[in-house]
């Protein structure tokens, strides 16, 4: 029995070593496949690939879908109209699950080990960007985010020239809203509900800031992105509340907050959403509801084209088809002589250039040394008969 | 003393109690007779909602249903409690008979997997996105202003009076009737029961049936009162069940019942009166599962077990 004992000990510490010493060979290596990933050539060839890293499933696929929607209108849009090809790499990032950001890791992994991707569209949440710039930026790949808005992601510095997104921050939304509450709507007592979600609390911590900085009385609360009762928070908003404000991702949800609002007997209070409740449906429940949106034009044919296509409302998803057209036009640029590195193609994306006529946006698409658009308006909205008028 | 606040909570509790309740009857039946804890159970739950969703589409929609509203609402209530019925009878028979004589941690393993697919299935069949009940379009649904500043719906009055129908209807299903009485006989010895001439099967099967069909109704109330559905719904709804029977003491019926009250309130007041309430109310629900097992490990109404050694 003792040899046995000290047999299995010598085996543990033999295995320990031998994992030591493959680690620290494997972490000499690594430094090298990274140098190695920025700079490999790549033939371009016929078909051009790209990582996608989206939501596909888990409880954000409502939204997520939606971008997969309008990044894959933009691949087969241009798939038509062009020679050589594009094609989504898709790896689902099941954001807001259980095990929070590991699947997106995972994903981020997956795409920066296929050496056929060049650049990457994706991921959807600013947690999710944060937990893949290991994977990603250590394989050279540079992404573009159709939807992450929290502010600090690119000005920490972290992530300077490998990401690059296609929304305007936080900070710009937030600007928007607050001088409108107080500026156009004259409003001083205000009840902000974040859904708990980074992007939702980033926002509703700027505006709040913001709002008291100027004198109105802020409550503040926060709901589950999963809850559909909101019956409680409801009775909990002060009586004297004149305006709450939603900065939600689902616009479901922001349509059952309203109408719950309404069988409660507080149809007479404002509602404001942010980008992420820009909808139909959100628009639909009467004239007392504004938002935030970037000043995407809902009358584009592409938005008209995407509609009779996906029979969805959302254009949640629309700077995912911007997002898309950044990387496909990054790579077509690197790939003029036939071959590219992701190195190219990073640098490709920094000298995006596209006009506002061409952009979907409404705004000219070109990025700052952070990797943040130029020209980043919001604009605010009226519901005026069930759709949204720009009224700021 | 905010009254209107007090009673507003109050009557979001007992609505939310009343569909606990309703998922919590399904998991103490189940386990009452097999001593499984049937965590598929709440994705049959899910799947009643979104049978009571698309019959209300087929009868013609919220806004131009086409038969009168209450009919539309009963026949949602029918087709989805025999459906879903029908449903928990076909996973008993494939998921769970084969493994009944299996160690227990076996059929514990297959209801994850039982839950999972049927997670999976409706992601791939129905989609991703919620579907809206419109309940506050459906011709005939109101609110009652009472006193000052509150209101209640009648959509709320129907699902507490529904929730508390059914109740009483299976207790005395259980309690009056010959197969209750199998029921309670296989829940009390299952091999003496069997030697008595009672067809395990068949009562098995038809617990299943019952708590499958309780869960139904209950999705349909949760997509008539918050008027949306989607197909992760069943997790979170059926934990929330699964605690309601545990706090009431499982096996025990009448327990379920007010495990699932017990619940629906502390989540609403939680909200309405303690810090942080809307965001921690589920802290504060399962708090209240782990000072219940302190104190008392069997639940409320729920009996020690003595086991001959």
């Amino acid at each position: 029995m003792k040899k046995v004992v000290t047999a299995a000990a010598l085996a543990a510490v033999l295995a320990v070593l031998a994992t030591a010493a493959w680690g620290s060979t494997k972490g000499s290596n690594r430094s090298a496949t990274a140098a190695t990933a920025d700079s490999a050539l790549v033939k371009c060839g016929k078909t051009r690939s790209i990582g996608l890293l989206a939501p596909f499933t888990g409880p954000a696929a409502s939204i997520g879908i939606n971008q997969v929607h309008w990044a894959n209108f933009y691949k087969s849009t241009y798939n038509r109209t062009h020679k050589k090809k594009i094609r989504f790499v898709n790896e689902d990032t099941m954001l807001g699950s259980a095990n929070g950001t590991a699947e997106a890791v995972k994903g981020a992994q997956a795409v920066g080990s296929n050496a056929r991707v060049l650049g990457v569209v994706g991921p959807a949440g600013s947690n999710e960007v944060k937990a893949t710039t290991g994977a990603l930026k250590g394989a050279g790949l540079g992404w573009v985010s159709g939807s992450a808005t929290n502010t600090t992601i690119t000005l920490d510095g972290t992530r300077t020239g490998f990401f690059f997104r296609t929304v305007p921050p936080d900070s710009s939304q937030s600007k928007s809203v607050a001088a409108y509450i107080t500026g156009t709507l004259k409003i001083k007592r205000v009840y902000i509900i974040d859904d708990q979600e980074a992007y939702s609390t980033g926002l509703a911590d700027e505006v709040q800031t913001l709002l008291r900085a100027k004198g109105v009385t802020v409550g503040r609360d926060g709901v589950s992105q999963q809850q559909s009762d909101f019956s409680s928070i409801i009775n909990k908003i002060p009586r004297n509340t004149q305006l709450v404000y939603l900065p939600w991702q689902l616009p479901p949800k922001g349509q059952a907050f309203g109408r719950q609002m309404k069988s409660l007997g507080r149809s007479g209070t404002k509602l404001m959403g942010s980008d992420g409740l820009f909808d139909p449906l959100f628009a639909g429940l009467g004239n007392n509801v504004y938002d935030s949106f970037f000043p995407l034009n809902p009358a584009d044919k592409r938005v008209a084209a995407f509609k009779r296509i996906h029979h969805a409302t959302e254009l949640f998803g629309a700077p995912s088809y911007v997002a898309a057209q950044v990387v496909t036009g990054a790579i077509d640029r690197a790939c003029k002589n036939g071959t590219a590195s992701r190195a190219e193609v990073r640098a490709q994306i920094k000298r995006t250039r596209i006009a506002a006529k061409a952009s979907l946006l409404g705004l000219p698409v070109a990025f700052d040394r952070h990797g943040d658009m130029i020209k980043k308006p919001f604009g605010i909205y009226h519901s005026v008969k069930g759709v949204f008028v720009r009224v700021a | 003393m905010n009254w209107s606040l007090f009673f507003g909570e109050l009557v979001s509790g007992l609505t939310l109690g009343s569909i606990y309740a309703l998922i919590a009857l399904g998991y103490t039946m189940v386990y009452g007779i097999l001593k499984l804890l049937n965590f598929a159970h709440g994705d049959v739950y899910m799947v009643g909602a979104f049978i009571g969703f698309f019959i209300l589409q087929w009868l013609g929609g919220p806004l131009t249903p086409s038969v009168t509203p209450w009919l539309a609402v009963a026949i949602m209530f029918a087709v989805a409690m025999l459906g879903c019925g029908a449903l928990g009878v076909g996973i008993e028979r494939f998921a769970y008979r084969p493994l009944r004589d299996a160690p227990r941690i076996a059929p514990l393993i297959s209801a994850l997997g039982v839950s999972i697919f049927l997670q999976n299935s409706a992601l791939l069949l129905w989609g991703p996105q919620f579907r809206d009940y419109d309940t506050f379009d459906l011709v005939g649904v109101k609110s009652y202003h009472i006193g000052q500043n509150f209101f209640i719906s009648n959509i709320q009055i129907l699902t507490i009076s529904v929730s508390v129908g059914l109740t009483i209807v299976l207790a005395l299903l259980v309690s009056r009737t010959r197969t209750g009485k199998a029921m309670r006989a296989t829940s009390f010895d299952r091999d003496a029961a069997e030697m008595m001439g009672i067809s395990i099967d068949r009562v098995i099967s038809f617990t299943f049936f019952l708590g499958s069909a309780l869960a139904a109704a209950g999705g349909i109330m949760f997509g008539l009162v918050f008027g949306q559905i989607f197909s992760l719904m069943g997790f979170t709804a059926g934990l929330k069940g699964f605690t309601a029977a545990v706090v009431g003491g499982i096996g025990s019926i009448p327990g379920a019942v007010l495990g699932g009250f017990l619940i629906g309130l502390t989540e609403a007041f939680a909200t309405g009166y303690l810090p942080g309430g809307s965001v921690y109310a589920n802290l504060y629900v399962f708090a209240l599962l782990i000072v219940m097992f302190l104190i008392r490990p069997t639940g409320l109404l729920g009996s020690p077990v003595i086991q001959k050694v």
